[in-house]
């Protein structure tokens, strides 16, 4: 392909990543076991941001629309798009396609943080803040303790499995002396769900998620470079310790920001960068704004048929996992061969 | 622009380098030599700043290196390793592009500038066939001089090599030699490159560095210290060189 004919097709990609998750917000505003149509969720949309006082904010359809049903679309739509772009970050930073922050250990520590922060502070302590240093703690842990083994990815891959099942056995722990009342909300928080999302929940998580990803993808040019050996990456003049913590620091950010309200979600992270790669190159550059907006999308996507084709709330963590954990097999079975 | 090199102790790898004097020439091909695990590799490390010195002290141009801040040593040195990793499959195009990154803020990618500066170097190498395709597609050859193009995109006065001709047929052998010359005598760039085999050594350099065990055997211009003698010692293994076509040759 001549370098214009491949320029046109990777716009049009980037183009599609940004409208598509749009158009589905709106689709997926509309599905439910109250059926509204497009045009009656854009007029309560349009009557809510203008402000203007309209009948239509006080019928039913609008508090099912604002209240119930955006919230949870918006956590989708957030949570797919942080776990792609840190799973396509964190991949470039280990030279490796298997990583990911539920390999790495940020979920489970985040996780805990998170259920600690349900059953020591109940709802009055934003969860956000332990879970973030929960994450942190887990990345730091299995680091510093493969670094021992040089930082070999077997070495990185059996320390985060290592460190997941330690904050595993914490929440066990915590799930022990948890009040029944609390430990049902545990449970299936820890499943991983978008259908308890709320407005405060996300007036804490979205900025912190907006924030952290529209920093790793100003940072897709280092990316690309740190993905070089450190001692290429450090004589093209990167400052290599303290940028890959940074993008360490913001991958842990914007995951444990959606694990805080939403609970254990795992794999995206890993398929997703993987089909990027395979449409439009390695260039994070391109790799992690199309796999924001085709995460988003899946996300979405999956919380949207559970809601529809199942009688009842099934955690989209399973889902997930379903479908993630045959991918990874895959990806074993065929990771010396190479990335895309 | 110059090296220098005063009481140098790097320590890499269980392994002890030791340089207490020695000078670089501007505008001059220089060649490291020595056997297997000398420390050439090592000392290139040292020189472009990869690696830190337990001691001593590196100066380019009077500006002792291990005060710069990173971006700016890369405007002044360029480091050229043997392979480059290859986790991730890039364009040769970004590949050559990321010689840009020290004149990069964290946060910005590469500007129209930075696209200018790759492509001359592509057009003054003669890439342009290569430069659509993906790095993990090119032959051993053609990566080497892929790498040398991240170096010219660094637009340094110097460029460190390691060993970059190790493993290539003989007309890409050449093809890089006389690159090297060109460099240096039409770019006014400072080379200094580490040799597997002491054969290319008249053609390619006019400085040479003798390196054994962590330690200088010898330094000085190749003219003079390219002796039977001297190389002997340095490899452990008798040697003798001829001259012929007014050239010098190795015998072993």
């Amino acid at each position: 392909m001549t370098g214009s004919k491949r320029k046109n097709k990777n716009k049009a990609i980037l183009y599609i990543a940004i409208l598509f998750p749009l158009l589905l917000l709106l689709f997926s505003l509309c599905l439910g076991t109250l059926r509204v149509s497009l045009k009656e969720v854009l007029e309560i949309l349009l009557a809510r941001i203008s402000g203007w006082p309209s009948d239509l904010l006080t019928t039913p359809a609008a508090n099912i629309i604002l209240n119930i049903r955006l919230p949870r679309v918006l956590l989708a739509l957030l949570a797919g798009a942080a776990f792609s772009v840190s799973g396509a970050s964190l991949q470039s930073l280990f030279r490796n396609p298997l990583v990911n922050e539920y390999i790495l250990g940020v979920s489970f520590g985040a996780g805990f943080g998170g259920a600690a922060s349900l059953v020591l502070f109940s709802r009055n302590f934003p969860p956000q803040v332990l879970a973030f240093a929960c994450g942190l703690l887990a990345v730091v842990l299995v680091l510093v303790i493969s670094e021992g083994a040089r930082n070999t990815l077997v070495a990185v891959l059996l320390t985060g499995i290592i460190v997941s099942a330690l904050f595993q056995a914490l929440l066990s722990t915590l799930e022990f002396i948890a009040s029944p009342y609390a430990l049902q909300a545990l449970f299936f928080w820890l499943l991983g769900s978008f259908s308890q999302a709320t407005w405060p929940d996300l007036a804490w998580s979205a900025p912190l998620i907006l924030v952290g990803l529209v920093f790793l993808l100003k940072l897709g040019w280092r990316i690309n470079v740190l993905s070089l050996s450190d001692d290429e990456a450090r004589s093209l003049g990167l400052a290599v310790k303290r940028e890959r913590i940074l993008i360490i620091c913001l991958a842990t950010l914007v995951t444990s920001a959606v694990v805080a309200i939403a609970g254990i979600i795992g794999w995206v992270g890993l398929i997703v960068p993987h089909a990027v790669r395979g449409l439009v190159g390695s260039d994070n550059r391109l790799v992690l704004p199309v796999s924001a907006g085709l995460g988003a999308s899946l996300m979405l996507l999956a919380d949207d048929l559970i809601r529809t084709l199942l009688p009842f709330e099934f955690p989209v963590g399973i889902l997930t996992s379903l479908v993630g954990i045959p991918f990874f097999l895959y990806l074993i079975s065929r990771a010396r061969t190479s990335w895309s | 622009m110059q090296i220098r090199v005063e009481r140098l102790r790097v320590r890499h790898e269980n392994f002890e380098l030791r340089v207490d004097n020695l000078h670089f020439s501007a505008n001059r091909v220089s060649a490291l030599v020595g056997p297997n695990g000398a420390g050439k590799s090592t000392l290139l490390k040292a020189l472009s700043g990869v690696i830190k010195p337990v001691a001593g002290s590196i100066f380019v141009d009077g500006r002792e290196l291990s005060r710069l801040r990173g971006s700016e040593r890369a405007r002044l040195v360029s480091y050229v390793p043997q392979e480059h990793s290859t986790a991730l499959n890039f364009r040769v195009f970004d590949f050559i592009l990321m010689g840009r990154s020290g004149y990069l803020n964290i946060f910005s990618p590469p500007a129209r500038a930075d696209y200018e500066k790759t492509e001359e170097v592509i057009s003054y190498l003669g890439l342009e066939a290569l430069a659509a395709r993906k790095c993990q597609e090119l032959s051993s050859g053609e990566r080497r001089i892929v790498l040398i193009a991240r170096a010219l995109a660094q637009d340094s006065k110097i460029i460190l090599l390691d060993e970059p001709t190790t493993f290539l047929d003989l007309k890409h052998e050449m093809e890089i030699i006389n690159l090297l010359r060109k460099l240096a005598e039409d770019r006014g760039k400072t080379i200094i490159t580490s040799v597997h085999s002491i054969d290319l050594i008249p053609r390619l350099a006019d400085f040479l560095v003798m390196i054994k065990n962590g330690q200088i055997l010898s330094a000085g211009p190749t003219t003079e210290i390219f002796r039977a003698e001297l190389l002997g010692t340095l490899f452990d293994y008798p040697l003798r060189v001829v001259e012929a076509d007014g050239r010098q040759l190795i015998l072993r």
